[in-house]
């Protein structure tokens, strides 16, 4: 990638060592998948207390489990939603996290109201969910927000101090030089920031997408206090009805939940290619 | 209500991408065909598809009440969350628990002993029913529908190849046990520990008939403590784990009763609840379920039981009580019960001519003579969680010092009720 | 930096600022801190979160340091998070310099070591009780670890770790990122290689990302939930209820959302605190770098 700016560069070789290491590695994830799959696809009555019983492959392949997971979950429904929040959330947070963060990042080092906002909004991951819960949920009805709107704004403010202490984290590796160049040639802080500093982010705006994606993606219990019970369901909601009070169907829920990953895992390698590609811009700087 | 809906509305203006989903909340406020709506929010997700049936088959035959039957998960969190935003459902159904007791305490529910029907609940479950506040209350806060028992789990099958007998006495259960395990081919029982609640079970249907059943208001009333009385059935819980696999506190419930369907154990001490989790591992298999013979004298055994649905008018709601009575009238019909008992494995709370499940073959005589006592753990304050002393007991195997910390725990925890009840016992002289 | 903004800022741009600021903090203190206010008030009262309930004052308060319960929990919480801390950032700093070296499958091996983070609780519980209960016994001869009130907090332990290199190991990734190619072929030139390489070229340019994964981790692990609900229920007997977990489930479903709330500030504060001097610590390391 970067071959083309530098020229003079020595053509490094595959790192063979550390890609077959790495490979090893993977051990630690493939063993747990490997279970995850064959119990997806197995019968209840094939579910044993060994372990040859558990890794054995299932009697069949059959997607029985996949399409009744479907039916259950009625999952185009709960997969529109959740995609529909996750996205809103995500672009939201990215535009709104990261211009609040620049705004900050800047100026927190010399002005009192900046640094303090900082610390102010960061401690806000401290916070622990449980107590802004019930609050949460009176606060929500009285704005006629316990909907999917309501929900959406609640991930933006939750996921907005993790976000801002990322965010500002990069910046300082974005040399200021850059936008005292923009700002000499007429440039406004606003023009500035869209045009030189947010495309200069864009690592970091796929490593946020990724975070905060995937955190809203399976969150549970937001959309279960603000908007259960209205009929409108997301994925996590409507895949807790593989667990009643008193037995749990491991089966259906695994091909759920495997269903549910499969979107994560292309967005996940999508946005990794941003953070690839965001490389060859730094260097080229 | 009627001002949400409009909101709710202008808001699908402004995001045509949620509107799919979100146009399905639209059923609030009156409805346009005049009908009172009747909304039950069920706790019980597993009987979700059977009530959904009733409830179409209502709404074409009523013609004044339109009920609309809500099974969502969760639906405890639900109640509460709708609660706090002062959303009231008419009804809400949930089982005979600490929930139950919550709600009644926070002034949530409606007195419904005016109920006509109430008449035809066996009168063991309308104790059960009263016994279940924390303190004693004059009315009766829900209609219960439907109960479960717990005792011991067996094997029908196995026990009629081996010749084994239902014990009825502590002594023959432990022979029994001991036989078992000479044989070595199966364990005799199987736990799942793991699970703290699983550990309530066998404690339970122990309890009532080792200690008084109105132990746990006398300790609140500061008249008795719990260590005078807790000895036997703390040493029985241990004596059981000889009988089970070694260290059951790694095997969660569904490791239990995989291992009890697969025929890994004969015996399985939890409840008619844990039967449906069973078949599905191994829909084959007979279960049967016989009292807990955990006293001296067969006279002495009670089975434990406790109202798994009940319907519950939310006090707010109260001006509805007559169409919400026509409602709970039609699911309580013969018919109806007899639908839903076959379809969950339950027992009915009314008194009728039902068939109980082949289950229930070995406490026909408990249930007949109402010999039934609730679970002594719904009236443990769940802040103190017992289950987790009791997994304590299990871990540490040190009897004296579980029976000191559930006397300090107890009263660390219930200090609210315990000033309440003594209050009420001063008020009643 | 501070020369430029001093020197050239106008009114202009610090007007553009503040209009930045001040709808985000509106935002934040109407969803986050008006809760948490909420919050505060119900931590003086018997409320179950719903419901009538009475102020009962500090009561809540004074019960919070006499339960042993609670107690637990915070000694639990903590030693789990420092261990798990410097696990995760160890081995996903190690992880992150493997994925970010010229190696074949490069975007297959980063997404397969990403899987972690996308499978759901449940899955991850269920999948490594397995593992513990079944295939651990079975190999070693030894009891479940998630049985013995002394070890089950290890489990615990592999499982956050193994759960949590995911996300830390991309931010470590995004971080080499930004490390401009330049200073490494600067670096080849003077002939730093290996450990001299990573000590004195790498670390001191990936140290923001550092810092923010210290934080972001030691808030994770301080706020366990999800694999503690699916692991063990905080047993056997208690050994591993985690703060959040406590709070959660004897607040809301156990009804004593009053008490929790009080307990909740508690920890609010005392994590801050913590976090504040983490930041303060690794922010001084930085600047000596």
């Amino acid at each position: 990638m970067a071959n083309n700016t530098v020229p003079t560069k020595v053509k490094e070789r595959v790192n063979w060592p550390i890609t077959i290491l790495l490979m090893i590695g993977t051990l630690t994830v493939l063993f747990p998948l490997y279970m995850a799959v064959v119990i997806a696809f197995k019968d209840p009555s094939e579910m044993t207390n060994d372990i040859a019983g558990i890794l054995s492959l299932p009697a069949t392949w059959s997607l029985d489990n996949f399409i009744e997971a479907i039916q259950v979950t009625d999952f185009f429904h709960s997969f529109l939603n959740s995609l529909i929040i996750t996205v809103v959330a995500v672009v939201v947070s990215i535009l709104i996290h990261s211009l609040a963060a620049y705004a900050i990042g800047r100026n927190m080092d010399k002005k009192k109201l900046f640094k303090g906002s900082y610390y102010f909004i960061v401690a806000g991951m401290y916070v622990p969910f449980a107590i802004l819960m019930m609050p949460l949920v009176k606060q929500t009805a009285m704005m006629h927000l316990d909907n999917m709107f309501g929900v959406m704004i609640l991930y933006v403010v939750f996921y907005m101090p993790m976000n801002m202490m990322l965010y500002t984290g990069y910046l300082r590796n974005i040399p200021t030089a850059l936008e005292e160049a923009a700002r000499v040639d007429g440039a406004s802080t606003w023009t500035t920031y869209w045009k030189v500093i947010f495309p200069l982010m864009k690592p970091m705006h796929a490593t946020v997408a990724v975070i905060t994606g995937l955190a809203v993606w399976n969150d549970v219990m937001t959309p279960l206090v603000i908007m259960g019970g209205s009929g409108v369901n997301t994925l996590p909601l409507a895949q807790m009805s593989f667990q009643t009070q008193f037995g749990t169907n491991y089966n259906l829920a695994f091909a759920s939940y495997l269903l549910a990953m499969l979107p994560m895992i292309i967005f996940y390698i999508v946005a990794q290619k941003q953070i690839i590609g965001g490389v060859t811009n730094g260097a080229v700087k | 209500m009627q001002k949400r809906a409009l909101t709710r509305r202008s808001f699908l203006g402004l995001s045509a991408a949620a509107a799919a989903g979100l146009a399905l909340t639209g059923c609030e406020g009156e409805r346009a065909d005049g009908k009172a709506e009747v909304e039950i929010v069920n706790y019980k997700m597993e009987a979700a598809s059977y009530f959904e049936g009733l409830e179409a088959q209502f709404n074409e035959q009523s013609d004044d009440v339109f009920l609309n039957f809500d099974s969502p998960n969760d639906a405890v969190t639900i109640m509460k969350t709708r609660f706090v935003r002062d959303d009231y459902p008419e009804v809400v159904a949930i089982g005979g628990d600490a929930t139950y007791a919550d709600f009644v305490d926070s002034e949530m529910l409606a007195d419904v002993s005016d109920y006509p029907g109430m008449a035809n609940v066996s009168p063991a479950y309308q104790e059960i029913m009263k016994s279940l506040t924390y303190v004693p209350m004059d009315g009766i806060y829900g209609v219960p529908y439907v109960a479960n028992a717990a005792g011991m789990l067996y094997n029908r099958d196995m026990f009629a190849e081996k010749g084994w007998q239902i014990p009825t006495t502590w002594d023959e259960f432990i022979e029994l046990c001991e036989t078992i395990k000479a044989e070595g081919e199966v364990l005799p029982l199987y736990l799942g520990y793991r699970d703290t609640w699983t550990i309530l079970s066998p404690w339970n249907s122990m309890l009532v008939q080792l200690v008084p059943e109105d132990l746990t208001r006398q300790v609140n009333a500061g008249n008795a403590k719990f260590s005078d009385y807790y000895r036997a059935p703390a040493e029985k819980l241990l004596k059981l784990l000889d009988y089970a696999e070694p260290g059951p506190l790694a095997y969660s419930y569904n490791d239990a009763c995989t291992a009890f369907a697969r025929g890994q154990s004969a015996m399985y001490p939890c409840g008619s609840f844990a039967v449906p989790q069973i078949l599905q591992v191994n829909p084959e298999m007979n279960v049967g379920l016989f009292a807990m013979p955990a006293a001296d004298n067969p006279d002495d055994r009670i089975v434990v039981s406790g109202v798994d649905l009940c319907w519950n008018i939310c006090q707010a709601k109260s001006d509805k009580k007559d169409s919400i009575y026509k409602v709970i009238d039609f699911l309580a019909d013969q018919e109806n019960l007899q639908a839903y008992i076959d379809d969950q494995k339950a027992i009915p709370c009314t008194e009728g001519d039902f068939t109980l499940d082949p289950l229930f073959d070995d406490i026909l005589d408990f249930i007949d003579e109402g010999r039934l006592i609730d679970y002594p753990d719904h009236s443990y304050p769940s802040a103190m969680a017992c289950d987790t002393v009791l997994q304590g007991l299990i871990n540490d195997q040190d009897v004296d010092a579980f029976l000191a910390k559930w006397d300090s725990d107890w009263q660390r925890y219930n200090k609210t009720v315990m000033r309440t009840v003594q209050e009420y016992e001063a008020n009643q002289g | 930096m501070a020369n430029l903004a001093t020197s050239k800022a106008g009114s202009d741009r610090n007007r553009t600022f503040l209009m930045i600021l001040i709808p985000v903090l509106v935002l934040f203190v109407a969803f986050n801190t008006i809760p948490l206010l909420t919050g505060f008030f119900y931590s003086f009262t018997n409320s179950k979160g719903y419901g009538p309930f009475e102020i009962i004052g500090l009561q809540n308060y004074i019960d919070l340091f006499q339960d042993a319960r609670v107690g637990n929990s915070y000694l639990f919480t903590f030693k789990l998070a420092v261990v798990s801390t410097i696990l995760v950032n160890v081995l996903s700093l190690i992880l992150a310099i493997g994925l970010s070296s010229k190696i074949k499958f490069k975007s297959a091996l980063r997404g397969l070591y990403f899987v972690p983070r996308i499978l759901g609780a449940l899955v991850v519980g269920y999948v490594f009780t397995y593992f513990f209960t079944y295939i651990v016994p079975a190999v070693t001869g030894t009891d479940s670890i998630l049985a013995s009130a002394d070890w089950a907090w290890i489990g615990i332990v592999v499982v956050l770790v193994w759960q949590a290199c995911a996300q830390t190991t991309i931010i470590y990734i995004t971080g080499l990122s930004s490390v401009p190619e330049d200073v490494y072929e600067a670096g080849a030139l003077d002939g730093a290689t290996g450990w001299d390489k990573f000590r004195y070229l790498t670390f001191p340019l990936i140290m923001p990302s550092i810092t923010t994964n210290m934080v972001l981790v030691m808030k994770d692990m301080l706020m366990v939930f999800d694999q503690i609900v699916a692991m063990t229920g905080g047993g056997p007997a208690n050994s591993t209820e985690s703060i959040s977990y406590l709070i959660y489930e004897n607040g809301l479903n156990n009804s004593q959302f009053g008490f929790q709330c009080a307990n909740a500030v508690l920890f609010f504060i005392l994590i801050a605190v913590v976090s504040i001097a983490q930041t303060k610590f690794l922010n001084s390391k930085e600047e000596q770098l």
